[in-house]
């Protein structure tokens, strides 16, 4: 399969250490599907939105013409950091007060869904941040439910996780629980590669392969 | 500090057929566990029943995990005005985000469950509010460990039911198995189970109530919607309006509808009517189908999602019941339909009972004898459609 294009309704666990590339990763996702028209969600737990729209902007991806239109943020940073809500004036941004609500986190991937229309591609980073506010056991419940209803009635996932914080049975309770997974790593000369570690339903090529810098003709892949 | 004038009346809903069922509202005291397996919409449920107490002159008192209290009084400027000071807070998220609070109450430190627990009943005994949200309990659950949960819990239950309150319980179980569920139901007085799924791309809310004790109320799945402004509305994403042709469908959708459209040509529906009505807290998109036979196929488009039909006969043409009959079997079994006799105001009308007998009829099948072009019969008719719905009739 092209690495760079999952199936419309598909779920996919990104992994990789702290600054190997997943942000990149997501954004070259978001300029594909910016390019093919199709409309995307990011959920944010780790950066508010003025920081994501300015470091996608840096690898050459402006969010800004379809911000509110085919693309929007679930924030689930803002509320409960000392970062001032962006409030109704600017764009529309759906808030979570707390990413110890997962309730409220499930019902504003719902909601931001039916505000885009369906299919769209959710890119929710990151799950590990769920971990410091959380119970293990409710993770994973939520995690199995967020993604049945995103594939039943949304479309594609995409959930960044963070290697090497969690326990390998968490890590393996996770990549069980998703049709796909990408793995990124750093090589001894700390340049960075991923591969496509399975894809339910696909051949994949589980060979390691070069992460090149942002901006590349295929959002980093070669 | 004042006393509440209404701690003798029930704590309403604000919603009509709910609360008609309940004799007003909920009685004092009463613990109400709003519950659910999946994330839902619940908040917007225990939200909207603090607004109506708030409204209603009584004082609630609201425990918040999730949101500070002016994110959370913010949020509740969705419902348009409410009277700020008798609304009061349990501050729980001050402490751990280093902030000083702004409250009377608050929680000093989240880590310890003892800790939540004094502070909460320590604002129940001191307050004796009419109502009580605390949102939500799985945070509890989820941090620490069940046996002490449980205690807390029936404690907190307690000091509401000493202070006289209707407690909203808000709980999402990621994590209790069934023994335990059955043991907080059993510290409930009524159980309201929340649902929420995705269809066609819309987010789609329902509800159920049940009264724990033997022989209490229990509804069938209601569905409800938000209104910015307006609150909680029972919804019904489809209800439709079926019969033979010229029984006056058209007339029943214009007439009940604030906004109607009609796609007809020489007089005669040739897609469908459709009209958006809201009666007394209930909201429902209406469509009537045509009467023709070569439209039957639109039946087939209209027939998912249906939530109640109303059968609309000419009480003057009996020989038109037969197609009636098959219109209902057309659209399936099992969806509660009322029936309308209508032209009822036109010589040779049938009476109701006559009608229900022509028509073969199962006992207990409502008919009402309407009158579409003066609007008669037909609010009651969606009224007790409604309640069959519901499951409260």
């Amino acid at each position: 399969m092209d690495p760079t294009r999952f199936p419309a309704d598909y779920s996919v666990l990104l992994s990789g250490p702290p600054g190997v590339g997943k942000f990149e990763f997501i954004v070259s996702q978001l300029r594909e599907a910016k390019r093919a028209g199709e409309r995307t969600v990011f959920v944010t737990l780790d950066l508010p939105p003025r920081e994501i729209r300015a470091r996608a902007n840096n690898l050459g991806v402006d969010l800004e013409p379809i911000e509110g239109r085919t693309f929007v943020f679930v924030d689930c940073y803002s509320a409960t950091s000392a970062e001032r809500l962006e409030t109704a004036s600017e764009k529309r941004v759906y808030t979570v007060s707390s990413f110890s609500n997962l309730e409220g986190i499930g019902m504003a991937l719902s909601k931001a869904s039916q505000e885009l229309g369906t299919p769209v591609r959710i890119f929710f980073y990151t799950v590990s941040s769920l971990y410091l506010h959380n119970s293990a056991a409710a993770i994973a419940k939520f995690f199995q439910i967020v993604t049945g209803r995103v594939k039943a009635n949304m479309g594609f996932i995409l959930y960044a996780v963070q290697d090497g914080v969690h326990d390998p049975m968490t890590m393996n309770l996770l990549r069980s629980l998703v049709d796909g997974v990408v793995e990124m790593r750093f090589t001894d000369s700390l340049d960075r590669e991923y591969r496509l570690h399975h894809m339910r339903g696909f051949r994949a090529d589980p060979s390691w392969r070069p992460f090149v810098e942002m901006p590349g003709p295929a959002g980093g892949l070669p | 500090m004042t006393a509440s004038p209404t701690l003798r009346t029930r704590a309403s809903t604000g919603i009509q057929v709910v609360d008609d069922r309940l004799h007003g509202g909920f009685p004092r005291p009463a613990t109400l566990l709003l519950f659910s397996e999946k994330p839902t919409d619940k908040r917007i449920f225990a939200e909207n029943f603090a607004i109506q107490g708030l409204r209603a002159g009584e004082r609630t008192l609201c425990v918040d995990f999730y949101r500070t209290p002016s994110l959370a009084r913010n949020d509740l400027l969705r419902f348009g005005k409410y009277p700020e000071d008798r609304l009061i807070f349990v501050d729980a998220l001050s402490s751990s985000l280093l902030v000083e609070t702004r409250e009377k109450y608050a929680i000093a430190d989240l880590d310890t469950l003892g800790e939540i627990e004094r502070a909460i009943v320590d604002a129940i005994d001191a307050e004796q509010p009419d109502r009580i949200v605390i949102d939500s309990m799985e945070f509890l659950t989820d941090r620490f460990a069940k046996a002490a949960v449980m205690e807390t819990w029936r404690r907190i239950v307690e000091a509401c039911r000493a202070a006289g309150s209707v407690a909203c319980l808000l709980f999402l179980n990621w994590t209790y198995f069934e023994r335990d569920l059955e043991a907080i139901r059993t510290m409930s007085d009524f159980v309201i189970e929340f649902q929420s799924s995705m269809r066609g791309g819309i987010v789609r809310n329902s509800m159920r109530l049940s009264e724990i004790a033997e022989g209490g109320l229990s509804t069938n799945w209601i569905p409800y919607a938000f209104k910015d402004l307006v609150g909680v509305t029972v919804y019904f994403p489809r209800i439709l309006v079926i019969g033979p042709y010229h029984a006056g469908k058209s007339t029943i959708v214009q007439s009940l509808a604030e906004r109607a459209i009609s796609v007809e040509r020489m007089g005669t529906t040739v897609a469908f009517d459709y009209g958006n009505v809201n009666l007394s807290g209930i909201e429902a998109e209406l469509f009537g189908t045509p009467g023709q036979e070569r439209f039957e196929f639109i039946f087939k488009i209209f027939a998912r999602e249906v939530s109640g039909i109303l059968l609309v006969v000419d009480a003057t043409r009996p020989e038109d019941f037969p197609r009636a009959k098959h219109m209902l079997e057309l659209v399936g079994p099992r969806i509660p339909y009322v029936v309308l006799g209508n032209k009822s105001d036109l010589p040779g009308a049938l009476d109701p009972d006559v009608i229900a007998r022509k028509l073969e009829l199962p006992e207990g099948t409502p008919v009402l004898a309407t009158v579409a072009t003066d609007g008669r019969g037909l609010k009651e008719g969606l009224r007790v459609l409604s309640e069959m719905i519901i499951g409260v009739r």
